[in-house]
Order: structure tokens, then C-alpha cells, then sequence
């Protein structure tokens, strides 16, 4: 996977990648339209992203409320993955359940700037930063959560193994 | 080696004798919740996937509608219907429709939670339930669709923190004061993927209510359960409300612990948590004198009864201050009607409150007093990151009575004085 990076900061919580006034639809595509619209610079992202891009986030992504709009929502708007430094519990477990992989990366801010181009494996986590040269090696997931997500899904996953 | 709480839940769930940190398990789940936001979704992902299939067990299913009650507006108006013919559809009994109040306080007292139960739903804050000794956590759409169709979950063991809390907690000073206080020093991601353990003797006479706005703010440590231990006078709530024995889960004495925290609470000063996160916390002394447009009273943290019954204490013969809209809301049916039983009523509109239906009220930008930008709130929700209540507003955390007392004030007031 290929793509820019949009870089933000740490405790980007759920409000701000998907604001709670939007939290009643429940079509998908009307979801991608507000994806990071409650971060200031960010308001206009659905209609900025590119098809592929990355979001290269702070520690904490994704801290807040419960909501999987906020994990649904940047996938239907064309964001390849999320690479954060942490995710909060509930959207770690969300991006699993919904089959779309994240990496995190210790100190992943530092080492990318925004609209850097990043070529990255989920398999593997492997990031390589073309303005750099560096290659990152970020923790892909792993055990119970590769599995579910590999399979697409929580649901995909489950079907798969009880049936 | 000894068990926290939490191994001894997941232990008990799974058959196996122990449960490590790290190991990933598949649980029974015992209820599964959704609300009436997000709770569509579960619905519609669930018929996508499974059409008309009857549900695992209807009586592990419950739905709140707690966050746009009663509608506001014809979307919210759909999504409703869409839970209401849902649970009609599936026999689903427990509907706690528009009225009933904040969801985990319902199924508290509809007695839906029991000791050492393992509970799930679509809102953050579900690890309140801890308060009563059980295992609750929030978790997205398409884990209630999972539950709801097979009756399990996968949940990664946690490993397990401890705040012990010594001393004696003096007012005006509260239980909101005291967890604000750890928050600051633990800080938002310190309970990141971990269970929290709240214990020593400062804890053991707390209500249900203080226990309840304890275990709720551990959320904004990003704690993935929270728990008080188990005293009798809440196993005794507990049975009264669900008609069951109730069987209290206590630590180990040689439980493994990763991170231990000791606080003294004697002589703490009220603290507020200032904008734009709930480890920004302060006495609220540092702030005083802070102008304030909208007080907010409630939420599943602090909309008990006892929350109102001091709020009315101050209240009483005062006004609420020239320009500052004061919100006070019940977190449930049941504590409105005690309120209004008692007179609490009767002073908070003669003070110039406004009282809404029990729900969340304004929290997640829900229904009653979002902000303007630039306004200033104080709130004793639990949550203040940017947006939360509008954009561009500041919301300030606190407890009922720095509120109250700010409310008359018309500014950020440190409660208590003359």
C-alpha cells in the first residue's frame, strides 16, 4: 500500500474523528462524508483524502466513546490504515472486528511529517518513509485479533469457525 | 498465585481454573446492551448478516434509549422504531424505552446486573457497572452483533491496576473530587487496556452512587474495566433488585497487580478538570472567578439522587445567577421520582433551573444544552475533550457541588463557603 500521510496528534478522541451529532446515520457513505470533520484543520477531509491515504496518529487513538463510526467512517472515506503510536481499547477492538487492520509504531509522529509518502505491509508492518528513506518496523497485529481480521470480520470470522 | 477480580470473572466464564494477563479468551456474555444511538446499527449489521434468526437468548438482551429522548428529529425518530420493531420482532422484553433514563443506571435498578456478571454495550462508560461487581465493558456495533448472535465474545485478559484510597473524605469535598484527583495523576492513557481495582478504606462505606462515579470516570483513564470491591450494602441492593443470592468477587490477597497507586484523600481540596481534557484537572481554587454561561447537572457520573439532594441543599432560597442556564437532570425515572417526592423539584425551579427527562442530556453533543462556540460550562459529566458539547465550547469537570455553587455564582466557585 502507497499513500500520503496526514499526521495529527495524541488523544484524538472518538468526537473528533467522527462528532456525536452525526452519531444517528447509519449509511455508511454519509459516515465517510464527516470523517476527522470535528479536527480544526481537518474540517474539509473527506473532500482532501486521497484513495489510499494514512493516517499517522499520536498516542491514544481514538480514546472516548464506543462508537465504530469513528473506525467505519476513515475506512469508507479511502484511508488505507491508521499507524498510531496507541489506540484506545475500544477502537483497537472495533478496526479488528470490522477486518480493517491498524499498525502502531512508537514514536511514529517523529519520524513522518505530513503529506509524506509512505509505502506500508500490514502483514508484515513494515513502513517504508519515501522522503526519509527510513523503514519503520511497526507492530502488525497478531494471534486471536490477525486471525478475525484476516477473515474480514468478527461476524466473517465466527461464521467461518462455528459453521 | 492469586487472582484479581477480573481473572476470577473471565476464570469463572471460561470454566478454567486461572486466567493470565495477555491471554486472549472467548466469554459467555451475560447481557449484551445497545442504545438508542448506535443501536441501530447493531440492528441493521445483525439482520445483514444473520436475516431473521432468532437471537441467541432475548433475556441477555436489553436496549436503552437514553441519548435523543424523546426524538429529535425524524432520523432519531426512525432509529427508534427500528429498535422498537426489533425487540418486538425477537421478543426482546427488556426495552427501557424514552423516560426511563441513562441506561446503566436502568439496568441497575430493573435488576439486570448481578455480581460478577459479564456485561457488554455500546457506550464508553458501561465499566460503571463495576460498581455493583461485575465485569462490564464498552465495546462497538459489530461485538453486540456477535453476542447477539452466538452468546460470546473475545476479550484479551487484562492485566489489573490498583488505586488504593486512604483517609477520610471531608466535604464539601466528594467521590467526583477524589477520582478527578487520581485521574490527574494517572492520567488518560495510564489504564490503557488494563482493569482498574478502586479499594482501601476511604471506599469501603461509599454508596452506590459515589461507587458509580468512581468506577464511571475510569473510562477517561481509557481502563478497560473498573471496579470497586464488594461490600454488603450493595450485594444487599443488588439482591433486592434482581431477586437473586448475590455472590461478591474479591482480590486475592496475593493478586498480581502491574501498577499500584496509593492516594490520601484527607484534606483534599475540590478539583475541576479544565478544558480540553479530563487530566487537566486543578483545585478548583486555581480557577475561581472563571465566568460561566451553562451548568450541567447529571449524567451517568453524577445524576443520582443523592447528586440532586446536595445540589438542592445549595440551591435552596438562591437563584441561579443572572445569564448562567442551569441544567439539572435525573439520571432515571426512578430518581426524578424520589427527587420530585421530596420537594427537589420544587426548589430546583424556583432557583430558575431547567429540568429535563431523564437521559444523558447534553453528553456526546446529545439533546439538552449544547454550547455556542466560546461559551463555558461546568459540567459534572465526565468527559471535556474539544467538541464534546459543541463545537468550540469549553466544558470544565466537576463535582455537583462546585457546580451548584458556580451556578449561583455565576462564575467557577469553590464550593462550601459562606
Amino acid at each position: 500500500m502507497k499513500g500520503k500521510a496526514w499526521v495529527i496528534g495524541d488523544n484524538i478522541d472518538t468526537d473528533q474523528i467522527y462528532p456525536g451529532k452525526y452519531l444517528p446515520l447509519t449509511d455508511v457513505k454519509e459516515m465517510a462524508k464527516h470523517a476527522l470533520e470535528g479536527i480544526d484543520r481537518l474540517e474539509d477531509f473527506s473532500e482532501l483524502v486521497a484513495q489510499g491515504d494514512f493516517v499517522v496518529a499520536g498516542v491514544n487513538f481514538g480514546c472516548g466513546s464506543s462508537r465504530e463510526h469513528a473506525a467505519v467512517c476513515l475506512r469508507e472515506v479511502g484511508v488505507a490504515m491508521v499507524i498510531a503510536e496507541s489506540f484506545a481499547r475500544i477502537y483497537y477492538r472495533n478496526t479488528v472486528n470490522i477486518g480493517y487492520p491498524v499498525l502502531e509504531s512508537k514514536d511514529i509522529t517523529q519520524k513522518v511529517q505530513d503529506g509524506d509518502v509512505l509505502e506500508t505491509d500490514a502483514s508484515n508492518g513494515i513502513i517504508k518513509n519515501e522522503r526519509t528513506g527510513e523503514t519503520i518496523q511497526a507492530l502488525p497485529l497478531s494471534g486471536l485479533e490477525r486471525e478475525i481480521s484476516d477473515a474480514g470480520g468478527l461476524l466473517q470470522y465466527m461464521k467461518k469457525t462455528t459453521e | 498465585m492469586g487472582s484479581t477480580i477480573i481473572e476470577k470473572i473471565i476464570a469463572k466464564s471460561t470454566g478454567k481454573e486461572l486466567v493470565t494477563p495477555d491471554e486472549r479468551l472467548w466469554v459467555d456474555v451475560d447481557l449484551a446492551v445497545i442504545r438508542d444511538f448506535g443501536g441501530p446499527n447493531v440492528i441493521l449489521e445483525y439482520e445483514e448478516h444473520f436475516g431473521d434468526q432468532k437471537v441467541h437468548d432475548p433475556n441477555k438482551i436489553a436496549i436503552t434509549f437514553d441519548l435523543h429522548v424523546p426524538a429529535k428529529d425524524e432520523k432519531v425518530a426512525g432509529n427508534q422504531k427500528i429498535c422498537r420493531d426489533f425487540a418486538h420482532k425477537q421478543r426482546i422484553r427488556n426495552l427501557f424505552d424514552v423516560g426511563s433514563g441513562v441506561g446503566q443506571h436502568v439496568l441497575l435498578e430493573k435488576g439486570l446486573v448481578n455480581a460478577g456478571d459479564i456485561i457488554a454495550g455500546t457506550d464508553s462508560h458501561m465499566n460503571l457497572l463495576g460498581c455493583a461487581n461485575s465485569f462490564a465493558s464498552g465495546v462497538g456495533t459489530t461485538d453486540i452483533v456477535a453476542a447477539w448472535a452466538k452468546g460470546k465474545l473475545w476479550f484479551k485478559v487484562p492485566g489489573t491496576i490498583k488505586i488504593v484510597l486512604d483517609g477520610n473524605l471531608e466535604k464539601p469535598t466528594s467521590a467526583k473530587d477524589v477520582i478527578l484527583h487520581v485521574l490527574k495523576n494517572v492520567g488518560c492513557e495510564g489504564a490503557l487496556y488494563k482493569s482498574v481495582e478502586i479499594c482501601g478504606p476511604a471506599t469501603e462505606n461509599m454508596s452506590l452512587s459515589e461507587r458509580i462515579t468512581l468506577t464511571s470516570m475510569v473510562t477517561e483513564m481509557s481502563g478497560k474495566a473498573a471496579f470497586t470491591p464488594p461490600h454488603d450494602k450493595i450485594m444487599d441492593y443488588l439482591k433486592k433488585r434482581t431477586n437473586k443470592e448475590q455472590v461478591g468477587i474479591f482480590p486475592d490477597e496475593d493478586a498480581q497487580y502491574e501498577e499500584e497507586y496509593d492516594f490520601d484523600i484527607s484534606g483534599l481540596e475540590p478539583q475541576i478538570a479544565c478544558p480540553d481534557s479530563p487530566d487537566n484537572v486543578k483545585p478548583v481554587s486555581e480557577v475561581e472567578g472563571t465566568p460561566v454561561d451553562e451548568v450541567f447537572i447529571g449524567s451517568c457520573t453524577n445524576g443520582r439522587y443523592e447528586d440532586l439532594y446536595e445540589v438542592a441543599q445549595i440551591l435552596n432560597k438562591n437563584k441561579v445567577a443572572d445569564g448562567v442556564r442551569l441544567i439539572v437532570l435525573p439520571s432515571t425515572a426512578e430518581v426524578a421520582r424520589a427527587a420530585l417526592d421530596n420537594g427537589l423539584y420544587q426548589i430546583f425551579f424556583e432557583a430558575g433551573a431547567v429540568v429535563p427527562n431523564p437521559s444523558c442530556g447534553l453528553c456526546t453533543t446529545g439533546h439538552h444544552g449544547i454550547l455556542a462556540p466560546g461559551e463555558v460550562l461546568v459540567s459534572t459529566s465526565n468527559r471535556n475533550f474539544p467538541g464534546k458539547v459543541g463545537k468550540g465550547g469549553e466544558v470544565y469537570l466537576a463535582s455537583p457541588a462546585t457546580a451548584a455553587t458556580s451556578s449561583v455564582k455565576g462564575e467557577i466557585t469553590v464550593p462550601g463557603g459562606a
